[in-house]
């Protein structure tokens, strides 16, 4: 038989029996769809992390107080015998490759002018904070590049706060109080909006320095280094760790590079879609049993025309093809509806919830697309078998 | 016909199609199977993180420096940096009220710890005796922190199990010096162990005199204090008199957030119940398709059977009575699927719950309930198309047939 003709076979008997084949195709067309739907959503979801993680610039090294054991939170940013120090920083100036260093200290304060006030993330940065992190300043400037321990008072409002606070005035020149002191405004950030959750525009950012005196302080909460794009992290991170050491006489500190932190998230977030898939696979299960069955009962309703087709001199692996091949198409045809419907859905939702991040990963689809086909070859192998082993004498007389 | 008949002939029906009958049943226990399991995994992770909350203590009140504009909480505050920090005396001050029993003000940070030439970085929270009663720890050998005034830095340390085992190796280290950072400690005591609690492993831990920590830290803030509430009923009332007496303390300003437990019990208890609703509903889409495998084969039984029902029709069954018939078909079907199923799935929680004996894996009632409701509901709706083209074949030609 040739493969043409097995095809044309193939699809008379799905025109015959048109209804069935189209409910049992259905059957894995749901499950598939099922699977691209959930896994574009969490491919869209890990996507949309992604890009809020590395809006910040990808090329950076953060170091953090205290030794991160292998179980649970580092400690050290809370309190730590040996804490970063602003001179601490300003020797992380000589690590090669090095594009910025900021030091940084956050915390909570008021943040009082003309009679309003409102509590705020108070943010103590280095001069070089927008570039490192990639951030516009609207209008004014950044903090001064003054000596890091002797910082004026200078203070930088996020969007937010100048609407707060000034609303339609003016802001620069104007004199804020952060936690009881005095600063001078000297320019206020771009809107960013919020990310991952927190508002990047109700921040005020004053000098590091100022930020310890402050919070009452004697160590910063992190260090974060940018370095060129040509270098090689790894030296980076040995050079770090060699002034650091040099200059605290052990390693107590943590340095963590952006990839590290990316490759937990990126673990993390292709477990979760995996395990949603495979939840979303359940369906498919189902659906090659739907055909098992129905598969079952064709090959009982057409032992006549088996046992024509084997007196015709069919053999016994040109029927089992014939079966076979019936349930594989089945499955594919399902799976590429269940394919497109699911795709449809994804871009559907996204069209309603634009802010419901979704992609179609295409690693997703195949592995759906294939083990829809072998999920039809397993059910069909068994009912093909019975068809191929038929006595075709005994198969022509049940008719 | 009465129902015991329609019962028999639906039944005697699933039974000659046997090994047709079975695979739909296996359809729709999987689809069961699979609602019952994965929502008793969400339901053992739920009941694990409430667990692993309330071994905290009971009855607690947290209060934390900073507080946020909008609710939520941001950074910032996580950390705990304020320009007027929490101080032992605000936790002494907290005490004041008449709602609360006692209070563990609690600082934090990280240390070398050495023994001779053992050594290796160490969390140390700095609290007072109260802690131990408080956040419900035992002790395995020695005592916890003396009581006394909180603010007396006693060279004191009680630490955990493994911080023993490595710090100490098998022998005896109660009565030992323990040197942290720069200052010499005496161990009074070990800590029993515990395991791991919201991320914070009591075997890790050192715990020392709040004042000593301070003085390690060379700081007097305090990252929370713990307080516990006389009984259930006045929680609401602690906190409200904590918050009030800590504004009085900073001078009219109100920069701390207090909130209570139960509230963050609450918060994790939605999130993970929403999840669990979520991966069961993910999981019933494959009730659907069983749904759908029932339609289609009942569909072709109705075309197979057409002359027994032309002659049922004929001996005067009305409609509604074949409709009857292959509903009482999809019904049986649904419920010994939905039955084999049930037992399926409770069997593979339990062999779950073999495996990892720390999560409490049950399937909650209501999902149980669902998945069966949704399997059968499934069955009969989908077997209503068929029923009814059953029940419009006209008996004339359903007879004439073949």
């Amino acid at each position: 038989m040739k493969f043409s003709d097995l095809l044309r076979l193939t699809f008379t008997t799905f025109e015959v029996y048109r209804m069935r084949s189209f409910l049992t195709g259905l059957g894995i067309a749901i499950g598939v769809a099922a699977v691209i739907l959930l896994t574009s959503i969490g491919e869209g979801l890990h996507q949309y992390l992604l890009d809020e993680f590395s809006q910040f610039g990808t090329n950076v090294v953060t170091i953090q107080p205290g030794k991160a054991q292998t179980h649970g939170a580092n400690a050290g940013i809370f309190g730590t015998i040996r804490p970063l120090t602003l001179e601490d920083a300003d020797a992380l100036h000589r690590v090669p490759y090095m594009e910025f260093v900021n030091p940084s200290v956050q915390g909570n304060a008021e943040v009082r002018a003309d009679g309003k006030s409102r509590r705020s993330f108070v943010y103590g940065a280095g001069p070089d904070f927008p570039r490192a992190f990639k951030m516009k300043v609207q209008m004014g400037n950044f903090l001064p590049d003054d000596e890091s321990a002797r910082a004026r008072n200078f203070v930088v409002l996020g969007q937010k706060l100048r609407q707060e606070l000034f609303s339609n005035v003016n802001p620069l020149g104007e004199y804020v109080r952060v936690g009881g002191e005095r600063f001078r405004v000297i320019g206020v950030m771009e809107a960013k909006g919020q990310v991952l959750g927190f508002d990047m525009d109700d921040i005020v950012y004053i000098p590091a320095a100022r930020a310890l005196e402050m919070f009452n302080r004697t160590g910063l909460i992190e260090i974060n280094i940018n370095y060129l794009p040509s270098a090689d992290v790894d030296k980076v991170v040995k050079s770090i760790k060699n002034i650091l050491s040099q200059r605290h006489g052990r390693e107590d500190f943590t340095v963590i590079t952006q990839e590290q932190a990316l490759e937990v998230m990126n673990s993390v977030l292709g477990v979760i879609t995996f395990a949603v898939a495979a939840i979303g696979a359940i369906s498919l299960l189902v659906g090659g049993v739907g055909i098992l069955t129905i598969m079952t009962m064709a090959v009982t309703e057409r032992t006549g025309e088996i046992g024509l087709l084997r007196a015709l001199g069919a053999r016994q692996h040109q029927v089992l093809i014939l079966f076979l091949g019936e349930a594989i198409l089945l499955s594919a045809a399902g799976g590429v509806v269940g394919l497109l419907v699911g795709m449809g859905v994804a871009q559907g939702l996204h069209l309603l919830l634009p802010s419901l991040p979704v992609q179609i990963p295409v690693f997703f689809a195949v592995l759906a697309e294939t083990t829809a086909v072998f999920i039809g070859l397993a059910a069909g192998v068994v009912p093909a078998r019975r068809a191929a082993i038929m006595d075709p004498v005994d198969a022509l007389r049940t008719e | 016909m009465k129902l015991n008949d329609t019962l028999q002939f639906a039944s005697t029906s699933l039974n000659s199609a046997r090994s047709r009958s079975l695979l739909m049943i296996l359809a729709m226990s999987i689809g069961v199977a699979a609602v019952v399991i994965l929502t008793a995994l969400g339901e053992g992770a739920r009941l694990y993180v409430v667990n692993q909350f309330t071994s905290l203590g009971t009855n607690l009140v947290i209060a934390m420096p900073g507080r946020s504009e909008t609710a939520g909480i941001n950074p910032g505050m996580l950390i705990g940096q304020t320009p007027r920090e929490l101080v032992l005396d605000d936790a002494m001050a907290i005490l004041r009220s008449s709602a609360v029993r006692r209070i563990a003000p609690l600082a934090i940070g990280a240390a070398l710890a050495s023994n001779g030439a053992l050594n290796r970085e160490v969390t140390v929270l700095g609290s007072t005796a109260e802690l131990l009663g408080i956040r419900h720890m035992t002790m395995a050998q020695g005592q916890f922190l003396p009581e006394g005034p909180a603010d007396a830095a006693t060279p004191v340390v009680v630490i955990g199990n493994k911080i023993k085992h490595e710090l100490f190796g098998v022998g005896s280290a109660v009565g030992s010096w323990l040197r942290l950072g720069d200052r010499r400690f005496r161990v009074i005591g070990i800590l029993a162990s515990q395991g791991t609690a919201m991320g914070m492993n009591t075997d890790e831990l050192v715990i020392v005199p709040v004042a000593s920590a301070h003085m390690l830290f060379n700081t007097q803030s305090l990252l929370r204090i713990l307080i516990e509430a006389k009984s259930r009923e006045v929680i609401e009332r602690a906190r409200g008199e904590a918050e009030e007496i800590l504004f009085k303390q900073h001078g009219g300003e109100r920069d701390v957030t207090v909130v209570t437990q139960d509230a963050m019990v609450a918060t994790f208890d939605r999130i993970l119940r929403t999840l669990t609703v979520a991966v069961g509903g993910i999981a019933a889409v494959s009730l659907a398709v069983a749904g759908v495998l029932i339609m289609n084969v009942m569909l072709i039984a109705v075309s197979q059977r057409t002359q027994e029902i032309g002659l049922l029709k004929a001996l005067g069954a009305p409609p509604a009575q074949i409709r009857r018939l292959f509903f009482a078909e999809a019904v049986l079907l649904s419920l010994v699927g939905s039955a084999v199923g049930l037992l399926l799935g409770q069997f593979g929680s339990f062999v779950i719950g073999q495996i990892y004996p720390t999560l409490p894996v049950s399937a909650p009632w209501w999902a149980i309930i669902a998945s069966f409701s949704t399997a059968l509901g499934t069955g009969i709706l989908f077997s209503v198309w068929p029923a009814r083209r059953a029940a419009e074949l006209d008996p004339v030609l359903a007879l004439a047939r073949r």
